[in-house]
């Protein structure tokens, strides 16, 4: 079988000698020092958690450290996606997600002294709007920058690779406010740090579709 | 046909990769036949399946880059076919909607109960369509039929986005006007 002498003039006269993508692990290394900027920004703008003494060093920073490379694996998972023939089973998308939105409910628990620190109830929502807020500022770079990686391969399910990249941007985001906010507090997590990851997730979907309309 | 091993695939594509069109021969020669099975269970509709094979190497041109040396190559043009599929069916439904709007437009409400009104429809619609002029009716068709965003006609008729959009719209208002 050989191909139609005009899919064969058309392939020519466009043909140039083409460099492959790196694989999606290395390309999403790129996104390392975008991640290591935000964690260190939100406790360099705002303060460190005022419990940091008693939790320790290793449980503040760690976990965000490790929710942090968490995040870039995710974005990494996403660059797989969105390469023709690599995509993930669903159900391999279903425990990426999971576990992903796993992290910002039970870390806040884990690094805090205890799983039911809140704020006052008075400061309760500015304390979340702010730490929303924040959140979600924080998680823009990093989904820019993996939405960027994600549109330069080709995405057949646009929508699943940007929930990834979303998530991991949101999960980046949200290990830097972790050095932040002390509170654990269910009320707090959900709607103020799960929220956020969500709007990322969500950002990540429509920044995939409309790259992909473009 | 005895099937390509994957190196070879694999070493074509290399080839490919670096810019030698015999190696783009090649690919077609070892994946066409596999890759027009596949579409044709796909769609059923042979002159289709042929329609989607040549888009199908138009995609793995167009997205070449993201082939990944050392890794097999027939699952990524496999996804790019079954990718290519999925969006002619998706034109498929677009052209059945557009085709329900016309009608309305021009007040045939009935078109899909009434087959012979409908045919009659149909044909003075691809006559409205041959009176538009061929730039704005290439435009109008990969829009409104095909389903291509105006970012991809721009980029495929060599023109810029507000010109596609400008086409589009002038050859869907001509359209109408013949309707009338």
């Amino acid at each position: 079988m050989s191909a139609p002498n005009a899919l064969r003039d058309l392939v020519a006269r466009d043909l140039a000698p083409a460099r492959p993508l790196a694989p999606p692990a290395v390309r999403a290394l790129a996104l390392v020092p975008i991640a290591a900027a935000i964690v260190a920004s939100v406790p360099a703008l705002y303060e460190l958690r005022p419990d940091l003494p008693s939790i320790g060093a290793l449980r503040a920073f760690g976990f965000s450290i490790a929710q942090a490379i968490a995040g870039v694996a995710i974005v990494a998972a996403a660059l797989r996606e969105s390469v023709p023939g690599r995509q993930w089973p669903l159900a391999q998308v279903i425990a990426l997600v999971a576990g992903g939105l796993l992290m910002p409910l039970l870390l806040p628990g884990l690094a805090a002294q205890a799983f039911d620190v809140a704020p006052p109830p008075a400061g309760a929502v500015p304390v979340g709007v702010a730490c929303f807020r924040t959140s979600a500022l924080a998680a823009l770079p990093a989904l820019a920058a993996s939405a960027l990686l994600s549109a330069r391969a080709f995405p057949l399910r646009p929508a699943v690779a940007g929930a990834l990249y979303g998530l991991g941007a949101g999960l980046i985001a949200d290990a830097g406010l972790r050095l932040w906010c002390e509170f654990s507090a269910p009320a707090h997590v959900l709607a103020a740090h799960l929220g956020a990851v969500i709007l990322s997730m969500a950002l990540g979907v429509a920044a995939a579709l409309v790259s992909r309309r473009r | 046909m005895t099937e390509p091993h994957h190196d070879e695939l694999e070493a074509l594509m290399c080839e490919y990769l670096a810019g030698r069109i015999e190696a783009f021969d090649g690919l077609y020669a070892a994946l066409g036949t596999r890759l027009r099975a596949y579409l044709l269970s796909l769609c059923r509709d042979s002159s289709v399946a042929d329609d989607l094979l040549q888009e199908t190497f138009l995609q793995m041109h167009r997205s070449r880059r993201t082939y990944q040396p050392g890794r097999p190559v027939a699952p990524w043009v496999f996804a790019i076919a079954r990718h290519v599929f999925l969006m002619h069916r998706r034109g498929s439904a677009r052209r059945v909607r557009f085709l329900e709007r016309v009608a309305a437009a021009v007040g045939a409400d009935d078109m899909m109960r009434d087959d012979r009104r409908a045919l009659a429809d149909v044909d003075a619609v691809r006559r409205a369509l041959r009176a538009v002029p061929a730039d704005q009716r290439r435009a109008l068709v990969l829009h409104h039929v095909e389903g291509w965003s105006f970012a991809e006609i721009a980029d495929r008729l060599g023109i810029r986005l507000n010109a596609a959009k400008t086409r589009a719209f002038r050859g869907m208002r001509r359209m109408r006007e013949q309707l009338k």
